[in-house]
């Protein structure tokens, strides 16, 4: 009869453990969400520039009930394909915050943009560190959450 | 409590990865499947086939758009088997059960 060594013990313990990891990997929000939420922050930041004050504010209204939609399906960070869904021990629970955070950090980082051009004299402030923060959001979104996760989520 | 309980099923290195992973989802495709351990389509339906009829994996075809795609997943028994076997793995990493006792537990089983 076969028996089982430690050492085959450990390399079978680390096959599992890397196809645990392979789907963990999996962990996080469609790209389309990130992109949706790029062209929201840009279309922000130019309606409070070139917008009636009352466009604006119904506009980040809106988005804010939108993005709350769409994060109440998304925010486990269980869907970001289609061909599997992550069970919610390996998800986890900290994805939600973790992205909340995130975007707070954003909005700051938008406000001290805007600020920081404002001071510098440029016109269409809202505009630029709207494109600037939007393009983060658009491009990085994916790879930033994943760290945060990859530091935080544990 | 998981029981550690070796598993001669679970065991070859390409169904472990393929429990594991099912066992950290709630269901999969065979796409992904197939495309994440590097199986061929036959090697993965064997292997699978295999699991669901010792009762540890659920399949079922559902239909997206004009295709039928198949779904995996792991059933309670299939869960509880994975968790013991990784726990028997775990005992002889740890020195609790020696190469010796697992064998002699297989035995055990085989003889009831």
């Amino acid at each position: 009869m076969e028996r089982i060594t430690t050492d085959q013990a450990q390399a079978a313990l680390d096959r599992a453990t890397a196809a645990r990891g392979r789907v963990a990997a999996e962990v996080g929000l469609p790209r389309g969400y990130w992109w949706g939420l790029a062209a929201g922050w840009v279309v922000l930041g130019a309606l409070g520039d070139v917008g009636p004050s009352w466009l604006a504010t119904t506009a980040t209204v809106a988005f804010g009930v939108g993005h709350s939609v769409v994060a109440t399906r998304l925010l486990d960070g269980r869907r970001r394909t289609a061909k599997l869904q992550v069970s919610a021990a390996v998800a986890g629970h900290r994805t939600a915050p973790i992205v909340v955070g995130m975007l707070l950090v954003l909005v700051a980082l938008t406000v001290g943009i805007a600020l920081a051009l404002h001071a510098d004299g440029a016109r269409h402030v809202g505009t630029w560190s709207g494109l600037f923060v939007g393009a983060i959001v658009g491009f990085g979104g994916p790879e930033i959450l994943r760290v945060l996760r990859a530091r935080l989520g544990r | 409590m998981t029981v550690a309980r070796f598993d001669d099923l679970i065991h070859p290195a390409t169904r472990l990865s393929l429990v594991a992973t099912l066992a950290a989802v709630d269901w999969a495709e065979f796409a992904y499947l197939k495309e994440g351990l590097g199986l061929s389509d036959s090697a993965l339906s064997k292997q699978l086939t295999t699991l669901e009829d010792a009762g540890y994996v659920i399949t079922e075809r559902r239909l997206d758009g004009s295709r039928h795609k198949l779904r995996a997943r792991l059933s309670d028994a299939g869960r509880d088997a994975f968790e013991g076997h990784v726990a028997a793995l775990q005992e002889i990493v740890d020195g609790a059960g020696s190469s010796l006792q697992v064998a002699q537990s297989r035995r055990d089983d085989t003889s009831i």
